[in-house]
């Protein structure tokens, strides 16, 4: 294993010179001739009411503006932002009750910010002074935050079709009693020693990805529709697009651009309808479309907050017999991966602990939110919080040891991960555990901390995590790549695999050199022609480097393998029995007689007739590499973070001293990657424990969507990170590499919660954990 | 809905002092003084509009930073707080107005804002006016009809509201020359490190050995401008600083105030806490020296 050349190495990212001198190119950047720009108008008067009259007439008539564009001047066609439909079968759409219920503008608001028109004019200044002149007459209607008011019988229903405001709860059909689990939860209780039990809420948490949104479209001569574009998911993309604008596909060309940053928030399209919708009603001139960095808060999904009620009994030596959970979680004003986190919170619940028997309900009610999709962890978060919380609760009673507890019970090797009938192919949680105990000095802090008073206390915590790389069999996986062994035998990887900023063309460049034999250098990506590239669903659900990775290998396997097929016949020998170095290629033990990789692909480009013979004296014709890869499995990496904390019991300040995060990463191909996975993943974990929370007023105004007042960790608020990543080869993944893009974020949402609790005995079960509610709970102890 | 667009304005770019009385006088309440911009251009993005913008860059002479034992400190309208984190005096004498400047945004805002920007912009979460206001000094004021001084016990009148009249700018805040046994410190308590005080004191004691001759208590975020809290200095005159009157101190402040929630915090919060971060600027200014 150890003689891989660039395979674990710390390469430098592709990205990075670009990005730290400021030359990298974003949509904002670009100027196009002629340019127009694009406003929506957006409601700020009402969460939820009905527009009555809207006068477009003054705003059309502003000196600069080229069109006004209202709810019937656009496609009527309904869309939803999210693009996870298209990842499973039209049945399963079906069954699971997924819709389109968003429209380019809508005459009936459903939330603070939705949009009811757009304004086309030659500057961005004319076009916000425009939409000033709109004139718009609201009916407003009752506004429901939670789901406990919009399920309410006498309640306006959001769509047709979904009774009680109900947007999902899993089906029937799949889960019987809309349950998921094994077992006779009930029953099982009666053999529980004891129980714990709470209701948990989590907050309504935003990505916050540094890029604001801004977009690029036109209608050109060919009747073609472009769009650039820094969604997360191009070719998704591209087919939803394609089908609300009824262009087929090889006339839409997606501009993928560099993305500021996803997390989620780009799992789909954000303000890609309304950027199209104008483009296509001025053919011919390019149109940008920003948005200001306030409005990404109220335009673009947060993750799911909402209730989380959990019961779990144990018998006395610790045996988790039943494990009892129902997550509600508020949707915003829309269906936007209704059925995917509803489901996927369950998922991880089940995936984790050996319950012996588990029940989940998963429900998601519309409410007069913003909406909600994805976001790193997609449901991950939430289920830790509440399900970390109770376990070390529990190991409090029983006097157990919480890392003790979580090596003896949770899922191994054979069992069952987060989708029941796909048993876990590699896990090395214990050594997680063994290792981030060591480092940070486990047991030497719990004894010290058992029994402390004063106003400062310290506490340590572990929370633990598991997750997937990438979504199969649940959803559609499928990466295509190609590629090219150009005449001086270097290689174009051509693929739509999208780089967020975490570093997956750097990786994915490594495991085709490594692959081919080449140098890294020799290896370029072309990861911007989505007219070049196959299919690839987008970056998602942890996937890229383990599934557009396999295709990556793949692709690079078979170019090499008609490498050494043309070497063999140049050496008189078998392929099998073929090896490269410094690009000759030889039979393994002689390198005396070798060939070089260049003469072979330059012979196939520049390939002549042999005017004497008539024949070919080389093999003819340029290699490529292909492949359509779906993987065989998810491969589900496990983690565990360890955070030391210090509250002032008289002002709740809590402080983060350390944090370790270890995970179980099968190989990490590039280590100074994955460990910014793991520390950033840290970062937006500790904030959704300590301090992330969109919030509202009753009329459903959002009171803070700005960096004023919505509080992400900043850099000097961090503690000293250790992460250690434990390298376990997982039989699935290339080169035995797991995921390490979103499970880095849940399990220091755990640990911090349980620090504190080992710090001031006190569970905070809303989250985030303010220094208020730390100061209320031990005021009412 | 904030905007990325700035509203159209005319901006005034005088040369003298007199020059921005001048303009002000003409222009009245149509026009602002802009100094680092740090609070003028945030609130023109979010609905905030002047027609005249009075800009202090060309008037020369206005950062100064002078300190002298038998006056005090004086510190110059376009002063930043960057000036006033790498005084030494600053740092030695007047300790609560450094410790305010060393957590005051971030560093790209602290080359930029100026302390006086902070104490015309009278919110009541301003980190130098609480220090300000603790450590006690006046603000001089130029008008039309020439130079006045303003104590900081009648600066601030409503929530962004001061004593300057629409045609003054003020040009320079004094600070008393520091008396025998004079100790002050600043705390505050935000969400994260890089944030607006959800509370923040100050205290400035004048000591005799163990014994508090005079106090000036300040604390901002509970009412609509920072507070003395006079009742609690009171309690200090006269006495030995003890834990007990120290403990008396943590729950007498909170009789004292009647703060509000808000985005930042709640005012059952804020109540609770008060006391406990009073206490913690008496003692910190009782162990710096
Ligand atoms: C990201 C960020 C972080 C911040 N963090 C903090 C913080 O931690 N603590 C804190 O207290 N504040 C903070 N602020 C607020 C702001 O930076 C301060 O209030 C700063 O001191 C203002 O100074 P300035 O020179 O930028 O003022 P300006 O914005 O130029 O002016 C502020 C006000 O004072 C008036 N004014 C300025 N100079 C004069 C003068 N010479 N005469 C008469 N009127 C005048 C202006 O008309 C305006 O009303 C922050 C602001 C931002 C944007």
């Amino acid at each position: 294993m150890s003689n891989f050349k660039t395979v674990g190495k710390s390469e430098r990212k592709l990205d990075a010179r670009g990005k730290v001198t400021g030359k990298t190119i974003y949509v904002d950047d670009l100027q196009m001739p002629g340019m127009l720009y694009g406003k929506v108008v957006r409601c700020y008067e009402h969460a939820h009411a009905r527009v009555k009259k809207l006068d477009l007439s003054k705003a059309a008539a502003y000196p600069g503006v080229i069109k006004v564009l209202g709810p019937e001047d656009v496609t009527q066609k309904e869309y939803n932002n999210s693009v996870i439909p298209l990842m499973v079968p039209e049945e399963m759409q079906q069954v699971l009750g997924d819709i389109d219920d968003q429209k380019i503008f809508t005459k009936h608001v459903k939330h603070y910010g939705d949009a009811i028109a757009g304004i086309i004019a030659t500057s961005a200044e004319i076009a916000e002074k425009a939409a000033e002149k709109v004139i718009v007459e609201y009916e407003p209607l009752p506004v429901y935050l939670t789901s406990e008011e919009s399920r309410q019988p006498d309640a306006v229903q959001f769509v047709e079709g979904k009774p009680g405001n109900l947007a999902f709860e899993l089906p029937e059909p799949v889960f019987p009693n809309n349950t998921m689990g094994w077992g006779d939860v009930d029953d099982a209780f009666e053999e529980a020693d004891f129980i714990v039990e709470d209701e948990f809420y989590v907050p309504k948490q935003k990505q916050c990805q540094m890029e604001p949104n801004t977009y690029i479209a036109m209608y050109d001569e060919e009747e073609r529709l472009h769009c650039w574009t820094s969604t997360q998911m191009p070719k998704s993309v591209q087919r939803t697009l394609s089908k609300l604008f009824e262009v087929p596909m090889h006339k839409f060309k997606l501009h993928t651009a560099t993305i500021g940053g996803g997390f989620g928030a780009r799992l789909g399209m954000i303000l890609e309808p309304e950027v199209c919708a104008m483009a296509l009603a001025v053919p011919g001139r390019h149109i940008k479309l920003q948005s200001p960095r306030e409005e990404d808060w109220l335009t673009s999904p947060s993750r799911h907050p909402g209730r989380y009620w959990m019961k779990i009994g144990f018998k006395n030596d610790g045996t988790p017999v039943a494990c009892d959970a129902k997550f509600v979680s508020y949707k915003g004003g829309y269906y936007l991966d209704g059925s995917g986190v509803a489901y996927t919170t369950g998922g991880w619940l089940s995936a984790m602990y050996k319950w012996g028997a588990l029940r989940y309900k998963g429900e998601t009610y519309f409410t007069n939110q913003p909406i909600c999709g994805a976001f790193r962890g997609y449901g991950n978060p939430q289920t830790n919080f509440a399900m970390e919380q109770l376990v070390d609760r529990a190991c409090n009673k029983l006097d157990i040891d919480p890392v003790e507890w979580r090596k003896r019970w949770h899922k191994d090797v054979g069992d069952d991960g987060w989708c029941a009938g796909v048993p876990l192919s590699s896990c090395a949680l214990d050594e997680c555990l063994d290792r981030g105990a060591e480092a940070i000095g486990w047991k030497d802090k719990r004894a010290k901390y058992a029994k402390q008073s004063g106003t400062i206390r310290r506490g340590v915590g572990v929370g633990v995590m598991t997750h997937t790389s990438g979504a199969s069999p649940m959803l559609l996986e499928h990466t295509v790549s190609t590629v090219k062994l150009n005449e001086d035998a270097t290689a174009v990887v051509t693929l739509a695999c999208t780089d967020m900023g975490q570093g997956s063309h750097t990786t994915l460049r490594q495991v085709a050199a490594e692959t081919l034999g080449f140098p890294v250098e020799d290896v370029y990506m072309n990861v911007d022609d989505m007219d070049a590239a196959g299919y690839d669903i987008g970056a998602h659900a942890s996937r890229t480097l383990y599934v557009g990775g396999g295709s990556v290998k793949a692709a690079c396997e078979d170019a090499k393998r008609q490498l050494f097929e043309r070497a063999a016949g140049i050496l008189e020998a078998n392929p099998d029995d073929l090896v490269m170095e410094d690009k000759n290629i030889f039979v393994k033990g002689s390198p005396d007689k070798s060939v070089a990789a260049e003469e072979i692909t330059k012979a196939g480009v520049y390939n002549f007739l042999n005017p004497e013979t008539g024949g070919r004296d080389k093999e003819p014709g340029q290699i490529q590499g292909y492949s359509s890869y779906f993987p065989a499995h998810n491969s589900p990496p496990f983690g565990a973070c360890f955070a030391e904390v210090e509250v002032n019991t008289e002002t709740g300040e809590v402080k983060i001293l350390e944090a370790v995060n270890a995970t179980d990463i099968g190989k990490a191909i590039n280590p100074a990657i994955a460990e910014g996975q793991l520390d950033g993943g840290a970062h937006q974990g500790f904030g959704f424990a300590l301090t992330e929370e969109m919030y509202f007023d009753k009329d459903g105004k959002c009171l803070n969507n700005s960096f004023t007042d919505y509080k992400m960790l900043g850099a000097s608020d961090m503690p000293k990170m250790t992460d250690i990543l434990v390298e376990n080869p997982d039989p699935y993944g290339p080169f035995g590499a797991k995921s390490v893009g979103e499970g880095g974020l849940v399990s220091p949402i755990g640990a911090i919660a349980n620090a504190i609790y080992n710090a001031i005995d006190v569970q905070i079960t809303e989250a985030p954990i303010t220094s208020e509610k730390i100061v209320n709970a031990l005021k009412n102890l | 809905m904030n905007t990325r667009i700035m509203p159209e304005f005319d901006l005034l770019l005088p040369e003298t002092v007199e020059q921005a009385v001048s303009l002000l006088d003409k222009y009245q309440d149509k026009a602002s003084i802009i100094s680092g911009g740090t609070d003028v251009c945030v609130a023109m993005k979010s609905g905030y509009r002047t027609d005249f913008l009075i800009s202090l860059a060309k008037i020369s002479g206005l950062d100064y930073l002078e300190y002298d034992p038998s006056t005090g400190l004086r510190i110059g309208a376009k002063t930043t707080i960057s000036q006033v984190l790498s005084s030494a005096d600053v740092k030695t004498y007047y300790p609560a107005l450094w410790q305010a400047a060393s957590i005051f945004a971030t560093p790209q805002l602290r080359n930029t804002a100026t302390v006086i920007g902070n104490l015309l912009r009278a919110s009541p979460a301003g980190d130098c006016i609480c220090a300000v206001y603790a450590l006690g000094g006046n603000i001089v004021l130029q008008g039309a009809e020439g130079q006045r001084e303003v104590s900081v016990d009648e600066f601030w009148l409503a929530y962004g509201v001061t004593a300057r009249k629409v045609d003054e700018i003020a040009i320079e805040l004094n600070l008393p020359a520091p008396v025998k046994g004079n100790r002050s410190s600043f705390k505050r308590l935000t969400r994260t490190n890089e944030d607006l005080a959800k509370l923040n004191a100050a205290a400035h004691l004048e000591m005799d050995g163990k014994k508090c001759k005079q106090a000036r208590l300040s604390i901002g975020c509970v009412a609509a401008i920072p507070m003395r809290l006079e009742k609690t200095e009171a309690l200090l005159k006269g006495a030995e600083i003890t834990d007990d009157l120290l403990e008396k101190i943590v729950t007498n402040v909170g009789n004292e105030i009647s703060p509000i929630d808000d985005v930042r915090s709640t005012a059952e919060y804020r109540n609770q806490v008060a006391g406990v971060l009073i206490k913690r600027v008496i003692t910190q200014a009782c162990c710096k020296s």
